[in-house]
């Protein structure tokens, strides 16, 4: 009931008409070349003209895990239902502990389309500097080794790789699949 | 509950809903978002303040958007805190995690969710929320069991 109630308390306003809303405060995302787990090059579009979901994390997360990665995976499937096809992507912040030949498991056990990403460090540096992620190591956990600070924001991007919106990970999946939503949903104008 | 109700009448009296951002000076708490809207630790309430420090270190550390609740409830997402690009997990966050601060900063209003870009912390109160007096550590894992 506490969830329920506040999460309807922060997204209230979806629901008004009428809200304007501000445009993007700052530029965010950008060109990028990196390797998917299957070894394949992999830039911000989308091989198959999908829009994405794009999260910088770990796929194998350092005793700490993220809700972004769960929730991505939640809004694919929510938005499939729906007929909108997207692709949840995730750009490692730890290139050491995520690697090509590890990624695919943990993060296709949250969606089958899940693909990760990963690259040297000049090419993880640009991507990281497309999307002002300040990657530094955050500290040293004695069990689990380094802790890289990291995004904190999903981003909707077109087909192309273009920044629609942002999604805070703390949405639930019904409130994070409405915005992406008023993004992706096909209008009377189309088709 | 009474925090939930400012929370939502907040998004009502909000300084501006308009196509532009505007600059603002709030006085709030620095919080973990993740658990103040989940409930998953506990009650509002509960997942703010010196009772839910140390979660907070853990939810920024992990990627989770750091918030500024103001004192009329209105919870400010936080985009970036200062020169830091990411507002969550790096160092000035884990420093103002559960501090009261002013920060100045520029409102954004987007998909029903209220962004702030703090560009300076103009006083820093420190933990002055003393919320373990009523509910000690949450969650209580918190403190881990000494290894023996």
């Amino acid at each position: 009931m506490i969830r329920r109630g506040l999460f309807g308390a922060f997204f209230i306003v979806l629901a008004g008409p009428a809200l304007t809303q501000t445009a993007l405060p700052f530029n965010v995302g950008g060109p990028y070349a990196l390797v998917n787990h299957h070894g394949a090059p992999h830039t911000q579009s989308d091989p198959d003209g999908l829009p994405q979901l794009l999260f910088f994390g770990y796929a194998n997360c350092p005793g700490i895990c993220t809700a972004a990665l769960p929730l991505m995976g939640d809004v694919t499937t929510a938005l499939a239902e729906s007929g909108i096809a997207l692709r949840p992507v995730m750009i490692t912040v730890d290139p050491v502990r995520d690697t090509v030949e590890n990624m695919a498991d943990p993060l296709t056990k949250l969606h089958p389309d899940f693909i990760g990403l990963t690259g040297d460090a000049d090419a993880l540096a640009d991507a990281y500097a497309a999307f002002s992620i300040d990657h530094a190591l955050a500290y040293q956990d004695p069990d689990y080794g380094p802790v890289y600070t990291h995004g904190s924001m999903i981003y909707l991007l077109d087909a192309a790789g273009t920044v629609l919106t942002l999604i805070p990970p703390v949405m639930d999946t019904h409130h994070a699949t409405q915005v992406a939503l008023k993004y992706l949903a096909p209008t009377d104008s189309d088709g | 509950m009474r925090r939930f109700i400012a929370a939502f009448m907040g998004l009502f009296a909000l300084p501006a809903l308009a196509a532009e951002g505007e600059r603002i000076t709030v006085t709030g708490e620095i919080i973990d978002t993740w658990c103040y809207y989940s409930g998953v630790m506990g009650g509002p309430d509960s997942v703010v303040g010196s009772a839910h420090h140390t979660c907070a270190l853990w939810c920024s550390a992990a990627g989770i958007p750091i918030g500024l609740l103001a004192e009329d409830g209105t919870v400010y997402t936080i985009l970036k805190l200062g020169a830091q690009d990411n507002a969550t997990g790096g160092d000035t966050a884990l420093r103002l995690a559960s501090h009261t601060v002013t920060a100045d900063g520029m409102f954004y209003a987007r998909d029903g969710i209220n962004y702030i870009i703090v560009e300076e912390v103009l006083e820093d109160f420190g933990i002055v929320n003393l919320t373990h007096e009523d509910y000690d550590v949450v969650p209580s894992f918190a403190i881990p069991e000494p290894k023996e």
